[in-house]
């Protein structure tokens, strides 16, 4: 597990990448809500958004690796493709669901109105695994970090846009709708809204389940691409 | 045998990059594969490592011809990269402890291995530091322990002193001798005809995918030893008598160029003497420059082009 380790280590090698690790959920927390929409605090429906960015943001070291030659490197050693992409994505994950317990469980400790904090916390697990398959599979179209960021960052905003995560999706025009259902944050913001109004269980399991197919999905895409 | 390309050929799309490649590489050697941009060096050492799947021929690693990319074999490559392959964020012992822990080294062993790879590079003093704060030469020293770390049989070098200062880069070639006096088989690519003069034991020269020699550097020179130059720097020039000098057997010309005098003999005339005897005779010597044919001469005389950029001359 020496990828999984160092990756870790990584991501934490300098006080920025810290800070904007594990301050932001923290931050978060405080979020004032809306007065109408959303129904959960600001921190809470955008952190979708953020999730997105950090995966990325941390998906970005294997595209470092990448244009460092350190993939090529790796490429003659005695370790797979697979095993050097799963300790990344381990590695991601566990940052990811570290901050998703720092946001749900300190904004219960702090009397948050969550609903059902800990099905709210599966839902953000389970969006973490799909963001960071896709940016597993973004990162394999680029070959310059600083390019694929500014793109993605850019594609965020629509995303999160259409899918419903900036506002009801009830406000976009029919054809985005229909169009929203394509989006991964189509099914965060319907899970949210299942979380805070309640609903039939299978609905839960649909939402997720559609999430984790994603995952699939990106995930069979983003490692096809030799890593040098 | 460390390792042997068989009849290899490598397409990209319609682009032949490597035709039919017949390569050897023994233990103990340090083969510098020498060629210009372009001339498929990068792509040999891929096809080689199995980063590329060749179009045909075959590979054989250790003596392993049916798999020979297997991870046993495998453990027994290092390859120094073209690119600085180290993370800057970290420091030297991390990244060296990174590349031992990839190579599955633990414990006391991986310790003991890191330490002797900091140290042979000479970064035993800034284990602690971090990559980014080196200089362009440490950091190529640092990639090269990361390299080493697990002791590899075969180390691959592609270009490992492109963009350094002469300091470092004598420390790195210097490492690579006592590499091979270690018993470490060296492949060391190259565009720098005066790097594989320096370590070589073989030269294999590369041109267009296709090897077009291979020998020790001696052997080369030799294959193409026609002519010597002589330059003779004088006092008096005014006064030196060229026609003497002519008359000598095997004297092809002699010209006068301000102070100096330049006599283009054939190879291994032996006329030194008598030509300074002559021109002693007249004039006193102030310098002598006997300019014999180097690995640039040899692909120059092959390829027609110049080794450095591949150039017309």
């Amino acid at each position: 597990m020496t990828v999984f380790h160092y990756v870790l280590k990584r991501s934490i090698a300098n006080k920025t990448s810290l800070l904007i690790l594990f301050l932001f959920p923290v931050v978060a927390i405080f979020l004032p809500s809306g007065e109408y929409w959303p129904h959960l605090p600001y921190g809470y429906q955008y952190f979708g958004i953020f999730i997105l960015f950090i995966s990325l943001k941390l998906s970005g070291l294997i595209l470092e690796d990448r244009m460092r030659g350190i993939a090529k490197k790796l490429s003659i050693a005695p370790i797979s493709h697979f095993s050097y992409l799963a300790q990344n994505l381990l590695a991601y994950f566990l940052i990811l669901v570290l901050q998703c317990l720092i946001l749900v469980y300190g904004g219960v400790f702090f009397g948050k109105e969550l609903y059902q904090p800990f099905w709210l916390l599966i839902l953000f697990l389970t969006f973490s695994m799909a963001s960071i398959a896709f940016a597993l599979m973004w990162i394999s179209f680029f070959r310059n970090k600083e390019i694929s960021m500014l793109i993605f960052m850019s594609m965020i905003s629509v995303i999160a846009l259409i899918g419903g995560v900036l506002i009801p999706i009830e406000l976009l025009p029919e054809v985005l709708q229909k169009v929203a259902i394509t989006l991964p944050t189509f099914w965060l913001a319907w899970g949210i809204d299942w979380i805070i109004f309640g609903g039939e269980v299978k609905e839960f399991l649909l939402v997720n389940g559609m999430l984790i197919l994603y995952m699939f999905l990106f995930l069979i895409i983003g490692s096809v691409k030799k890593l040098h | 045998m460390i390792a042997s390309l068989n009849g290899i050929v490598k397409r990209y799309d319609s682009k032949l990059v490597l035709d039919y490649i017949d390569l050897e590489i023994n233990e103990g050697q340090i083969i510098g594969l020498l060629g210009p941009n372009g001339a498929g060096k990068s792509t040999l050492i891929r096809c080689l490592t199995g980063m590329e799947t060749v179009n045909q021929g075959n590979v054989t690693l250790f003596g392993d011809g049916k798999k020979p990319f297997q991870n046993k074999n495998k453990e027994k490559i290092g390859l120094v990269t073209q690119e600085i392959s180290i993370f800057p964020e970290l420091t030297a012992k991390e990244n060296a402890n990174f590349f031992a822990g990839v190579y599955g080294l633990k414990g006391e062993e991986r310790k003991r291995r890191v330490a002797e790879a900091l140290a042979f590079v000479g970064l035993a003093e800034q284990t602690k530091g971090k990559a980014q704060n080196f200089s362009g030469g440490m950091q190529r020293r640092l990639n090269i322990a990361c390299s080493l770390v697990h002791n590899p049989k075969l180390l691959i070098m592609d270009e490992p002193t492109v963009g350094i200062d002469t300091q470092s880069r004598n420390h790195i070639l210097q490492a690579v001798k006592q590499l091979q006096s270690k018993g470490t088989t060296i492949l060391y690519t190259t565009h720098y005809m005066e790097e594989v003069e320096a370590i070589a034991s073989e030269v294999v020269i590369l041109d267009k995918g296709q090897i077009i020699t291979k020998g020790t550097v001696q052997e080369l020179i030799q294959n193409i030893q026609h002519e010597e130059k002589i330059k003779v720097e004088v006092s008096h020039p005014e006064e030196v008598s060229l026609a003497n000098i002519q008359a000598l057997p095997d004297v092809k010309q002699v010209i006068k160029d301000g102070n100096q005098i330049l006599i283009v003999t054939s190879a291994n005339s032996g006329h030194l003497d008598r030509i300074l005897t002559i021109i002693k005779e007249d004039s006193g010597v102030v310098g002598i420059n006997v300019e014999k044919p180097n690995l640039e001469d040899v692909f120059l005389t092959l390829t027609g082009r110049t080794l450095r950029d591949g150039g017309s001359v």
